[in-house]
């Protein structure tokens, strides 16, 4: 008989586990059942932004509804687990049901962290119309209705997502500003003179942006009609979006008695320290770390649907490598790895082109790439994040690689024009100034254009470039 | 484009009144011989042949010199052991020897120990009656042939897509009018040289050209936009291109709606490739993706062409496919000038593949293991269906499944399979283990060495045969030379071997026309239907382009106007998906190794290694590495490098190069002996193509000799 696998939550990690087991043949193992919080299939959370500016659902969704039929994984739409019974290894649900399972994943991602901020709930207790997180596509909708060209908003949050809801707004017609309690923006995969420099694109895209700010209050009895700095300051504003970071859903797992930090702990297989329970994806703890970006948790679950289809028993999760992007057109800002000289050893090489608006920086370790940043132009992201993956050697003169790609060491070879008959340019040039003034000459001379005849264009513009001036007829 | 008058130095054209084609590659130009002492000693480029227009690259201008070449075999080759050197014998003793052999092989270990490995560059006709020979002569299911080293990737992503595979699905002068050309892994400006200048035309037409290659290659150089991409992240490129189209809302959905299948599975697998991830895995930056895309997206007509590059991996079959996915989203195909095509690479490459030595394939791209088709080919040979054998193994696993318990006689046609073949010690070993090889070729080469007979055979213009370019263009290789005394065609070794082993009847063929009429009617209904094809109609109409189902029929230039191949009339998308490469560089081979080829050299080299202009051109593999790497291991150009994987180790002249990405190492393959790329290559098989992986090793640098 097949074992009962639940899956418990239906975000990202959830859409990418189901394909790997998909991918693994689970099917024959396991009857496979997702209990999904949001009513509908799953959906690509990196591309709400894309909900907020009016796109419809479906354009993120991962996981159509019909997809769990065809797949034959029951899914249950809408419904949340309120307690795991690791023992008699059954889940309650919200909807009153019980049901039974051989091995269990904690997939219930995070939740929005709001920071206590008086004002957000109304005297009923409800969240107060115009207050905001942006986390679900429901979230974004909300917002949409809302928000009206020429209104006002602020973003409480000035990392990675609170910048992307930003410019999201803006580009709807409204007026933004972004409060962020610290001194810069992006603090977390950012310096300060990257929050800096970032702080100035943004605000060139007609974002205004308050830093070292903290706000103490949302302001308006039947809806927000702005909010009150701790220091006292006011700003008007008919929506709020708070975008402060998340925190890991954990209540159920707690409350079953499964291990937790600041997340469910998990060991190299994805499995919890209780038989039969694993995690995955944000909600899980591996190694002290929690992951946020998507890439960490698609690794997380190969390991894990490995592990469960006994695939691949031998897999192991090591950790992963954290690269982010911000994903706000017209900014480009790349991140990996540390963002400050930690040991006295550590190398940093910064580059700083201020009219440009490009920075640059590389945290050097061992001889190998620790960290890097890079704000106003990710050109070099690729070469950096490939080198900092790899934990390749970098060249001696650390700034080779942040050439531009695929050309950045200029070759000293003389130019090979007509490559059928390896004819040089220095060879040409010289053939021209003597004299082989137009191209049947200098073919005949020099053998050039006289193969596949490509080179011909080239020959031509040669000619042009390097024959003698003539006056009165007579070559100089 | 000013044309100048060709040749600038050659004298008028009455003197090159033999017309025929290039012995090389799939490009297959028109060329001219002109006579010298009854032999021709001059060529040039066919003026009025409308794929080349009178251009050749230098292979091209120097191919006449392998007919009366000094070290040509004109006389049958023969010995017991390989150890031993060759005996010349008579053609009655090498064939009664040949037929002996197999006849004596079969009853002892049954037909499957009989092989048979054939070739992209022979004829259609040779090809068809190759197949035909291993069927019910030899009544062996294992033949296959070079071109799964070679096609067998972009054949299978188009049959999955389109339900049929021509190479190039319109005529190269499309090239012209499409606005923007994306060259995926292909490096045409050496490869198939005379094709740029339709890349040349598309240029001053204002077009623009997209190239993506580890290397900046030549072709590369007149790039609009060159993506210098991680060895084996084609796919990612071009799903990570495809989510870029769709989240800019640049599909086509109209299009996608109408002429197509399977997009919805298509658009949430791709929605993963997010920019981040793809410049992650592919190296390629967010902005050069988005660039790339929108040029593609919102040119009025804009093509994809796929090269080996993206096709010679263990996941070549789906690179295809999101290719070719990406064409369709966006609503490029089976419209002027636009659309997915691959660029063959050998002479016959095309029609190699559609005519029967392919393991699981019967004539007019038929399907061995389709009753009616197996029932409508053996009707035309006059056998029963059920005595026809089954699918055989595919080149690689043909050659690996050599030994006393496998196949254990080879006869090999126009290939050099030990150059040719990845993990070439491994082939070695297997072929020492034969107990018999025979060899079909105009030259020894390094797999006559493991021979026990070598049979010399007529060259490129001392037959006569029809090939099918890379267009899907049907030509015709015509008589412009007379061949050596001593030396036979294959039609004939075949028919005297058919004889010899009891079938003589089945192969009555004394000419490449009694061939070709039977071959007509053997496709008739298939999909690559030759019917209405005549040698007549080839040389009037400069080729005729298959399908061609009567002789009234005008051939189809353009496919996929108005309907794919598949029942419904509709293309399919695949959701296809990244996968990592057979073997990844790692803490003990840390560095790439790609290969590719030389533009003086042609494949394993076993023609132009023997053209002194091509030689002292390009005398040897040198190992293409950029200074920031070769720094680490203090080479210079000029150091002597040897490279190691985990299969073999090969010997190169180091080459500095900015060219390359510093990851990787270049080598191209057409050299056998100690600089042998295919030391290197990894046998990873593609599941759906069975195509190996010669594009992506895992090595490492084990030492470096300063001196030359």
């Amino acid at each position: 008989m097949k074992k009962r696998l639940a899956i418990i939550g239906n975000g990202m990690a959830t859409g990418r586990l189901l394909d790997e087991l998909s991918r693994r043949n689970a099917g024959l193992t396991y009857d496979i059942t997702v209990y999904g919080e949001e009513p509908h299939g799953c959906y690509n959370r990196i591309l709400l932004g894309r909900v907020l500016t009016g796109s419809d659902t479906s354009e993120i969704t991962l996981k159509p509804q019909d997809w769990y039929t065809k797949n034959d994984v029951t899914f249950h739409a809408g419904v949340r687990v309120d307690a795991v019974n690791t023992i008699a290894r059954t889940l309650l649900t919200s909807d009153g049901e019980t049901h039974n399972y051989d091995g269990v994943v904690f997939a219930t991602g995070s939740a929005p962290f709001v920071p206590r901020i008086e004002g957000i709930r109304s005297a009923d207790g409800k969240v107060k119309p115009g207050v905001f997180v942006f986390r679900t596509v429901e979230d974004c909708t909300s917002i949409r209705k809302y928000a009206r060209p020429a209104a006002t908003a602020v973003v409480i949050g000035g990392g990675l997502l609170g910048l992307e809801a930003a410019k999201s707004l803006c580009d709807l017609g409204l007026h933004v500003t972004v409060l962020h309690n610290t001194d810069t923006l992006m603090n977390a995969q950012l310096d300060k003179l990257g929050g800096e420099m970032l702080r100035r694109a943004i605000e060139k895209m007609g974002i205004y942006v308050r830093t070292g700010v903290i706000t103490s209050e949302v302001l308006g009895d039947a809806h927000v009609e702005g909010v009150k700095l701790q220091s006292g300051e006011l700003i008007p504003a008919d929506l709020v979006v708070i975008s402060c970071g998340i925190v890991p859903r954990t209540e159920v797992a707690k409350a079953a008695n499964i291990p937790v930090k600041r997340a469910i702990l998990v060991n190299d297989r994805m499995s919890t320290a209780v038989p039969g329970v694993y995690a995955v994806g944000e909600c899980a703890e591996h190694d002290g770390k929690v992951y946020g970006l998507v890439e960490p948790i698609w690794e997380q679950c190969e390991v894990l649907a490995d592990v469960l289809t006994g695939s691949n028993p031998r897999s192991r999760y090591l950790g992963s490598k954290v690269y982010a992007r911000l994903k706000v057109v017209g900014v480009e800002v790349a991140s990996m790895g540390i963002t400050d000289a930690e040991r006295d050893t550590d190398e940093v090489i910064q580059v700083i082109e201020d009219r440009k608006r490009i920075y640059r920086k590389l945290i050097v370790r061992d001889g190998k790439l620790a960290g890097a940043m890079l704000v106003g132009s990710a050109e070099a992201a690729p070469v950096l994040i490939q080198l900092f993956d790899r934990g390749e050697q970098l060249p001696p003169n650390r700034l080779d690689v942040l050439a531009s790609p695929g050309g950045g060491v200029a070759t000293s070879d003389d130019l090979e024009i007509c490559n059928c008959h390896h004819v040089s340019e220095d060879t040409l040039v010289e053939a021209i100034r003597g004299g082989a003034c137009n191209l049947p000459d200098l073919s005949s001379c020099t053998k050039a254009g006289t193969g596949c005849g490509s080179c011909r264009g080239l020959l031509t513009s040669l000619i042009l470039k390097h024959v003698p001036a003539v006056r009165n007829g007579v070559h100089h | 484009m000013a044309t100048l008058a060709l040749p600038l130095t050659l004298a008028h054209q009455t003197e090159y009144a033999l017309r025929t084609h290039c012995p090389y590659c799939a490009y297959q130009c028109g060329i001219l011989l002109g006579e010298g002492d009854g032999q021709p000693e001059r060529v040039m480029g066919d003026p009025h042949f409308p794929v080349n227009n009178g251009q050749l690259c230098i292979k091209g201008w120097t191919c006449h010199t392998l007919l009366r070449h000094p070290q040509r075999v004109t006389t049958p080759l023969v010995r017991d052991k390989p150890s031993q050197p060759f005996q010349t014998a008579s053609w009655d003793y090498a064939l009664d020897l040949i037929a002996d052999k197999l006849t004596k092989i079969r009853a002892e270990s049954g037909a499957d120990a009989n092989g048979v490995f054939g070739s992209g560059a022979l004829t259609n006709e040779k090809a068809y009656l190759l197949g035909k020979f291993a069927r019910i002569a030899l009544n062996t299911a294992q033949i296959d042939y070079n071109g799964r080293y070679c096609m067998s990737s972009a054949a299978a992503g188009q049959n999955r897509a389109f339900g049929i595979d021509r190479g190039m699905p319109f005529p190269v002068e499309d090239i012209e009018y499409a606005e923007v050309v994306f060259l995926s892994g292909s490096n045409a400006a050496d490869t198939l040289p005379p094709i740029m200048q339709w890349f040349d035309r598309q240029k001053q037409n204002g077009g623009r050209l997209i190239v993506s290659d580890p290397r900046r290659t030549a072709t590369a150089r007149s790039a609009d936009l060159f993506l210098q991409l991680t060895p084996g992240t084609d796919l990612a490129l071009s799903n990570g291109m495809l989510a870029v189209a769709i989240e800019e809302g640049l599909i086509d959905t109209a299009f996608i709606a109408e002429r197509t299948n399977g997009f919805e599975a298509l658009r949430q697998i791709a929605l993963q490739y997010h920019p981040a991830y793809v410049e992650r895995l592919t190296g390629i930056p967010e902005a050069q993706l988005r660039t790339a895309t929108r040029w593609l997206a919102t040119a009025k007509s804009a093509m994809i062409l796929s090269g080996r590059g993206a096709e010679q991996h263990s996941k070549g079959a789906d690179t295809v496919n999101s290719l070719i996915n990406l064409a369709l989203a966006l609503g490029k195909v089976g419209k002027p000038h636009s659309g997915f095509g691959t660029l063959t690479g050998q002479g016959n490459g095309q029609g190699g593949r559609e005519h029967g030595q392919k393991a699981d394939q019967l004539p007019g791209y038929r399907l061995i293991e389709v009753d009616a088709h197996r029932e409508a080919v053996a009707k035309v040979w006059g056998v029963d269906p059920k005595s026809l054998p089954r699918k055989g193994r595919s080149a690689f696993e043909l050659l690996d499944s050599i030994g006393p318990k496998g196949i254990r006689s080879l006869l090999v046609m126009g290939s050099n399979i030990v150059v040719a073949s990845p993990d070439m010690d491994r082939i070695e070993t297997r072929l020492r283990s034969l107990d018999f090889l025979a060899v079909f070729d105009a030259f020894e080469n390094e797999t006559t060495a493991h021979a026990n007979v070598v049979l010399p055979v007529y060259q490129w213009a001392e037959e006569d045969g029809t090939m099918t370019n890379l267009e899907g263009r049907v030509i015709r290789r015509r008589v412009a030379a007379k061949a050596p005394r001593g030396v036979r065609s294959d039609i004939d070794i075949l028919r005297e071997l058919a004889t010899r082993m009891g079938v003589g009847d089945k192969f009555q063929f004394h000419s490449s026309r009694d061939v070709f009429e039977e071959f007509r009617r053997a496709t008739a209904g298939g999909l690559a239907d030759y019917s209405g094809i005549t040698y007549e109609r080839i040389d009037a109409e400069n080729g005729v382009f298959w399908p061609c189902p009567s002789e009234d029929h005008p051939g189809t230039k353009r496919l996929f106007a108005e309907r794919f191949y598949h029942a419904d009339g509709k293309a399919k998308f695949l959701a296809v998906t990244h996968r990592p490469a057979g073997e990844t560089p790692d803490a003990d081979y840390p560095i790439y190794f790609t290969t590719g080829r030389y533009r003086e050299h042609y494949n394993s080299g076993a023609q132009t290694r023997l053209v002194s202009r091509l030689t002292a051109a390009k005398p040897s593999a040198k190992l293409q590495i950029h200074p920031r790497l070769a720094r680490r291991f203090n080479i210079n150009s000029g150091s002597i490098v040897v490279v190691e994987s985990r299969r073999g180790k090969a010997e190169f002249i180091a080459e500095l190069s900015a060219d390359i990405r510093p990851d990787v190492l270049f080598a191209p393959f057409h050299w056998g002996g100690k600089q042998a790329a295919n030391k290197l290559t990894n046998a990873a098989l593609d599941p759906t193509s069975r195509m190996p992986e010669f594009k992506f090793a895992a090595v490492r640098i084990i030492a470096v000799r300063s001196d030359v």
